[in-house]
């Protein structure tokens, strides 16, 4: 291992010994807790602001790494994909963390290390899994990844639904993942090597244990994404967990898993690829069909947006089926705008559950008399999930559509914007008893501080996507060309 | 005996847990279905290992045996936080999240 390697694994490097300073801190309050000292006043909270700037500094590591580089036999790279999506983690773990930040329940006070651990560890496995062209690699990486995330559902253990919610969680990760595995074991004995680069391409007169292998695979993939009709378990884990850790949850994990659907099955392998393309586009149907219907009937915001979020994943997986070079830089696009507009949305019922103590859709009755500004924010995420001009969401859209016609699936762009009308109807639901409904109090809901400014964050971040998306899509582009090159 | 011998095997391993995890009530049973599953894969990994006669498959194996205890690990926490707070372990009882 030379110092180059080092140098290359520079953003990894970072998040373990930042996972391992967070650890310690943990180990060094505890024992300032016993002692009742000074000490156990000041070190209340240094985890997550430690984690804060980590990250904050990790992200602009990522910036010093050498684009297009990879080492260890070409198992381990650091192309544009990989950075965009590692950037793409790391930004929205920082929105993530500054509204979980001002939770102030006493288990995140209390056991606030091994909360940032746990995300930290999760960070470290995704970015592994960004960078893994090798099969035990992105093993390792998936699991790295998933078990905290488990760990993370059943953070608050004390409250009934909580258990519920993690160990479903947990029986559907792990059982994808064993599929997973399933999958590669096949993909490996008839690539004789566990590397990318060696799989052959999925041809029809191909091996046929290598296309059992990977359409099991992608089935173990599809749980990850929460795909139909592997979606069941995200409206019980969204409805269970803290808004925060919710609102990277709904975004994170998804992004690693398309980037490993990208990896394994387009990168490299040329129109051979297209082999795939009846079967997601099925998948992106069914997706979009069962988000959009089941999310209607949702008398609870954090179940409702989980709906929303999987037909949101199909939508994306319509840009992915057209295997494209455009296809996969407008899903990518779609990547980023649903972040912004998905983590918003989240935050904002973090400030309204905080202060009414409900998920409810009717607590948010009167909103905008209550708060103008806070109502304001919710509608333009909301606009943006639906898709609604000069909002980020509707350049996603267009662009998936756009890409998918380019291959002549207008089946599947008409279904799409027949679902896009459906899915404006129960967000629009929302916005009615925000704006027409008079509300139950008068006085406005507390917001704090810091998700205040990571509300903002997302804020600008749709509406600047919204009025001016060409940098944005010229980014996606290039990291998509150089995927077919 | 061949190569499919042992991958045969491995899919009847497979599709008796992938069956326990869809029908079992209880979530131990769950649980031991998943470890069924992910035993499947090492016979799978050791036995393309053995007759392409490459080593890569069996160290696949050491890592995914290290992965499955990690998981039983977290899986049976979580079954004993469950049932701290809610005295049962049968998945009929876990209704509280419906809708």
């Amino acid at each position: 291992m030379t110092f180059e390697t080092l140098t290359l694994l520079v953003p990894e490097l970072a998040l373990f010994a930042l996972a391992v300073v967070v650890l310690l801190i943990g180990a060094v309050r505890s024992s300032a807790y016993v002692g009742r000292g000074p000490l156990a006043e000041v070190s209340r909270g240094p985890a997550g602001w430690t984690t804060l700037l980590g990250l904050g500094a990790t992200f602009i590591l990522t910036f010093t790494v050498r684009e297009g580089a990879s080492l260890l036999d070409g198992a381990f790279v650091q192309d544009s994909l990989a950075l965009f999506a590692k950037r793409l983690f790391l930004a929205s773990a920082a929105i993530s963390l500054l509204g979980s930040l001002t939770l102030r329940t006493g288990a995140f006070s209390r056991r606030s290390a091994e909360y940032h651990f746990a995300l930290v560890a999760s960070l470290l496995g995704m970015s592994v899994v960004a960078s893994a062209r090798e099969l035990v690699l992105l093993f390792v990486g998936f699991e790295l990844m998933s078990i905290p995330l488990f760990l993370m559902t059943g953070f608050l253990k004390r409250e009934a639904v909580v258990p519920e919610a993690a160990l479903k969680f947990f029986l559907v990760g792990t059982a994808s993942s064993a599929m997973i595995v399933y999958g590669m074991s096949f993909v490996y004995g008839v690539a004789g090597s566990t590397m990318l680069s060696d799989i052959p391409p999925p041809l029809r007169d191909g091996p046929p244990l290598l296309m059992l292998g990977m359409a099991i695979l992608l089935a173990g993939l599809g749980f990850k994404i929460a795909a139909f009709p592997f979606h069941m378990w995200a409206p019980d884990t969204y409805e269970a967990a803290s808004p925060p850790f919710v609102a990277w949850l709904s975004v994170a994990p998804k992004a690693a898993g398309f980037v490993v659907i990208i990896r394994l099955y387009l990168a490299g392998v040329g129109t051979a690829a297209l082999v795939w393309t009846p079967v997601i586009a099925v998948l992106a149907g069914m997706t979009m069909v069962t988000g959009n219907l089941m999310a209607i009937p949702q008398r609870n915001i954090k179940r409702l947006l989980a709906y929303s979020g999987i037909a949101h994943i199909g939508y994306m997986l319509v840009g992915l089926a057209a295997l494209s070079s455009s296809g996969v830089a407008m899903m990518l696009f779609y990547l980023v705008a649903y972040t912004f507009g998905n983590m918003g949305a989240f935050l904002v019922v973090q400030a309204v559950a905080q202060s009414e103590q409900s998920d409810g859709i009717d607590a948010y009755r009167g909103l905008a008399q209550r708060s103008p500004l806070l109502a304001l924010a919710m509608l333009l995420f909301l606009l943006s999930l639906g898709g609604i001009p000069f909002v980020a969401g509707f350049w996603a859209k267009l662009y998936v559509f756009w890409a998918a016609v380019e291959r002549g699936m207008y089946g599947l762009v008409f279904l799409g914007a027949v679902l896009t009308v459906v899915a404006l109807y129960y967000y629009l639901l929302v916005a009615r008893r925000m704006y027409i409904d008079a509300p139950e109090r008068p006085e406005p809901v507390q917001v704090p501080g810091l998700l205040g400014v990571a509300i903002v964050a997302c804020v600008i971040g749709v509406v600047g996507m919204g009025l001016y998306p060409a940098p944005w899509v010229t980014l996606a582009q290039r990291v998509a060309s150089t995927l077919f090159s | 005996m061949g190569l499919q011998a042992y991958l045969t095997l491995a899919a009847v391993v497979f599709c008796i847990g992938l069956f326990g995890v869809m029908t079992r009530r209880n979530t131990i049973g769950i649980l031991l279905g998943i470890e069924l599953m992910l035993n499947s894969v090492n016979i799978n990994l050791v036995a393309f290992a053995r007759y392409s006669g490459d080593v890569t498959g069996m160290v696949f194996t050491l890592f995914t045996i290290c992965i499955t205890v990690a998981e039983a690990a977290v899986g049976l926490a979580l079954v004993i936080l469950l049932f701290r707070v809610r005295r049962t372990v049968t998945a009929d009882h876990l209704d509280l999240l419906k809708g």
